[in-house]
């Protein structure tokens, strides 16, 4: 108790701070809404509030040793539409702008904080955790949901091929990461190191591969429920084409911009906002563009091409501290604005409808990831400490899974709404959970920068 | 889709425009005055707007509505901060004293004649004339300092003491007129344009008064402690944000509302000039991103237009004239300046194209858009009319 006596001061102001911000918000909800202005005005309002409560509610929450992530996701889920509703669901559609920009940009990050010595020297210890985890969560979550499905007739609607899709796609979903989250915590923690590089390789590098392996599960899965005979590999080339593409593209872009850091210079935050924007928006215009007017589904992935932007930076020019400047100086309101949001989107009905499932499954993967990481830690002869808390540092989940999952229910609709309802329930457990596990992993590796 | 597609095209445009606008001077004189005012962005504003490329419809408008407000409300912060009183205490007072007046006096001639023309020519209820015609005395009050950058050194070494004091007037006249203009806001249409004025007077004040001071408080609470840049830049985007969401939605002016939180933060606020730093970084690309905007508002659809921009000007520039007449020769202190210094106080900025704009998202209608095309035509005449006068001011002063 007595470590936190020098902090009540700072409580103080928090709350009093709070508690005004909150005075504000309840007034602005008894305001009669007349106009369009006045309702933009609410928007505003909306975005300003959650930014700020988000931020002041990080602030006590980092005094008690949590990360600030956490209190974001907190505020959103709080402001959001299933609890007390400060912001709707059409709210939080149209802040999806934010959405996308705030990803593009974190992926931009992601790849900055990469750093080719290092990967060099972890490279072997990436590979490994990425192999073991993939199969260890993968295995453990289809068996252990094949199982219990048809033990207790969790989905008495689905034939027994369905079980067995939904269980293939869970499997690669849990498998999923949030690089995001990660990036965030490190961020916050100023974590540098053997562990936090190696956590943050794994991360980035299953971004990029569990597109490859979602694509396979589908294919799988359609050849299970009759829709497809074969392993399709057109689509399989169209894709190694589409991940190919975006890597080499992100590459291009890189150079476009240390040729801008190096040249102009100036004003490169604006300039890394309104790139990040753009790449996101550029891309879904063109996969749109190829797929109507050319029945070419070659989709480029905006976040690996930022991913790759940013690790050519990064490692193949001299300006790599310089545009992790210029990304720092608006990365707070991004991640503020983008954790909140998240948190607001997190779906509370379907974790309600489904949590003695979602919470079996949490424990599943969780136990998938732990036993992984620990012997992908005897076979990297990592420290006895890293491989005890590895697994605490790959809980987090967040829109990669539930934009899979999302695709994965549109491509089967027979499958009905049990998959993204329970991807969506276990992400929820996930995404606030995994930040902390997280924190105090790093904590533990004794990477975290003192304060 | 096609709200994303325009808010990038404006932003590249604002973007990459602040590079070549402010950054490169090295063009033919005509091209210069057309650049450096960044009139040019209310040209693409309105090729972009539903009259040309329609790439922002009036549902895209809507869309982009939020963004309007955190606009404006950073316009506001900015100009709060011009009166940090220590700063302004430096110069002598009657330097302040003429300012206020001739923003005063402006004001004054050009509602007169802004509201005898509007009941001579056009069919507007009474009650929301007032507003149309505080709003373009207001926007026809405040003075810009585009034109003294067109001085050459030596002139500008030859007459110091002038530039000086218009460069004060400039940054300080308008006050007073975004202070009136804040009535408008108090106007409360019950139907369509017609309303009253009285009825929501007092509770509008006390409200607006009450939130300023609530919003005050809450960015003190926020800078209490020394915050790292990374966090202060977050305070200051939320503070703003807030209070220009809080003020439309109050149906008040986000303009002026974080106008005064941005006063009492200047003068108060020991990072005051940390805060100035983060609001200056993107300065420019907002002054181009409010002339797109505006831009985008604008009708050209009748040649009444361009006689009404005509009458506008007109108006302003008589009122200039006479409250920089007046201005020298009603305090002795002020009488060893010429007494055409309204020759040098034509330019019209940003803040004037920002009242107009905050009037236009108020008050949308199809009356406003017809008001603020013709103001926005005259902004431009008085761009390359400043340019003459002010030639004129120091040739004969030389």
């Amino acid at each position: 108790m007595g470590r936190y006596k020098q902090y009540i001061p700072d409580l103080k102001i928090y709350g009093i701070t709070l508690f005004i911000l909150v005075g504000f918000a309840f007034w602005i909800k008894i305001i009669h809404i007349e106009s369009d202005w006045q309702q933009a005005g609410l928007t505003t309002f909306s975005l300003g509030f959650i930014l700020l409560a988000a931020y002041m509610t990080a602030q006590i929450l980092r005094i008690a040793g949590l990360p600030m992530i956490s209190g974001y996701i907190f505020v959103g889920i709080l402001a959001g539409p299933y609890m007390t509703g400060f912001l709707t669901h059409d709210m939080v559609a149209r802040f999806r702008l934010v959405d996308d920009l705030a990803l593009s940009f974190i992926a931009l990050t992601a790849g900055g904080t990469l750093q080719l010595q290092f990967l060099r020297k972890r490279g072997k210890a990436i590979a490994v955790n990425i192999l073991l985890i993939t199969l260890m969560v993968f295995a453990l979550v289809f068996f252990s949901f094949f199982f219990i499905g048809n033990w207790l007739n969790l989905m008495p609607n689905l034939t027994y091929s369905q079980t067995i899709v939904i269980a293939c796609l869970l499997g690669v979903i849990a498998v999923a990461r949030s690089p995001s989250s990660a990036i965030a915590i490190i961020n916050e923690c100023r974590a540098a190191g053997v562990f936090t590089t190696t956590v943050l390789g794994v991360t980035v590098a299953m971004d990029v591969l569990i597109i490859v392996f979602f694509t396979l599960a589908m294919t799988v899965s359609e050849i299970i429920l009759g829709t497809g005979t074969a392993i399709d590999f057109r689509m399989i080339t169209v894709l190694t084409l589409a991940v190919a593409g975006s890597l080499a593209l992100g590459i291009v872009l890189g150079k476009g911009i240390s040729l801008y850091v190096e040249r102009v210079g100036h004003d490169l935050s604006l300039f890394l906002l309104f790139f990040a924007f753009s790449v996101f928006k550029a891309s879904i215009w063109f996969n749109h563009f190829m797929e109507t007017h050319f029945a070419v589904s070659l989709h480029l992935e905006p976040l690996l091409i930022c991913i790759s932007a940013g690790f050519t930076v990064q490692n193949f020019s001299k300006c790599g501290h310089i545009f992790m400047e210029g990304l720092g100086r608006f990365e707070l309101p991004i991640f503020v604005l983008f954790f909140s949001l998240a948190g607001a989107s997190l779906n509370l009905d379907a974790l309600y409808m489904t949590w003695p499932l979602a919470a079996f499954l949490f424990i599943i993967r969780t136990i998938g990831i732990f036993g992984s990481t620990w012997f992908a830690g005897i076979l990297n002869r990592d420290p006895p400490q890293h491989r005890r808390i590895a697994w605490m540092a790959y809980i987090t989940q967040a829109g990669v899974a539930i934009g899979l999952a999302q695709l994965a229910q549109r491509r089967f609709p027979e499958l009905e709404n049990y998959l993204t309802t329970l991807v969506l329930a276990v992400i929820t457990i996930n995404q606030v959970v995994g930040p902390i596990t997280f924190k105090i992993a790093l904590k533990k590796a004794g990477e975290v920068e003192q304060e | 889709m096609k709200l994303t597609f325009a808010l990038l095209i404006i932003i590249f445009l604002a973007f990459s425009g602040y590079h070549l606008t402010f950054r490169h001077f090295r063009l033919p004189l005509f091209a210069r005055i057309f650049y450096l005012t960044g009139t040019e962005f209310l040209v693409l504003g309105l090729l972009l707007g539903p009259q040309f490329l329609n790439l922002v419809d009036p549902e895209t408008q809507k869309g982009l509505a939020p963004l309007t407000a955190l606009l404006l409300g950073w316009i506001g912060l900015l100009f709060g901060f011009q009166f940090e009183i220590k700063k302004l205490r430096r110069f002598p007072l009657e330097f302040f004293f003429g300012a206020v007046l001739e923003g005063l006096i402006t004001l004054a001639l050009v509602f007169a004649g802004v509201y005898l023309t509007l009941v001579i020519c056009c069919d507007i209820p009474n009650a929301f004339m007032i507003v149309v015609a505080i709003t373009l005395a207001a926007a026809s009050g405040c003075t810009a300092q585009t034109g003294l950058a067109f001085l050459s050194p030596d002139r500008i070494a030859k007459r110091q003491n002038t530039v000086k004091f218009l460069r004060f007037i400039s940054s300080v006249d308008g006050l007073i007129p975004l202070l009136i203009f804040g009535l408008c806001f108090f106007y409360n249409p019950s139907t369509g344009l017609e309303g009253s004025w009285l009825g929501g007077l007092w509770p509008g004040i006390l409200t607006s008064l009450g939130a300023s001071f609530g919003l005050l408080l809450l960015f003190t609470l926020f800078i209490s402690h020394r915050r790292f840049q990374r966090e202060l830049i977050l305070v200051v985007i939320g503070m703003t944000m807030l209070t220009s969401g809080l003020a439309s939605s109050l149906k008040f002016s986000p303009l002026l509302t974080n106008f005064f939180v941005g006063f009492w933060l200047v003068n108060l606020s020991r990072d005051k000039e940390r805060i100035y730093q983060i609001l200056m970084t993107v300065e420019k690309p907002t002054y181009l991103l409010l002339l797109v905007f505006l831009g985008v508002c604008v009708r050209f659809d009748s040649m009444g237009l361009v006689l009404l921009a005509l009458v506008y000007c007109l108006y302003r520039a008589l009122g200039k004239f006479l409250a920089g007449f007046l201005v020298t020769r009603v305090n002795p202190e002020l009488q060893k300046y010429p007494g055409q210094l309204g020759f040098g106080l034509l330019a019209q900025g940003g803040l004037s194209l920002a009242i107009l704009l905050d009037f236009q998202q108020a008050f949308p209608s199809r009356i406003s858009t017809f008001v603020i095309s013709f103001a926005i035509l005259a902004v431009i005449y008085n761009e390359f009319l400043s340019h003459y006068f002010l030639e004129r001011l120091f040739k004969e002063g030389a």
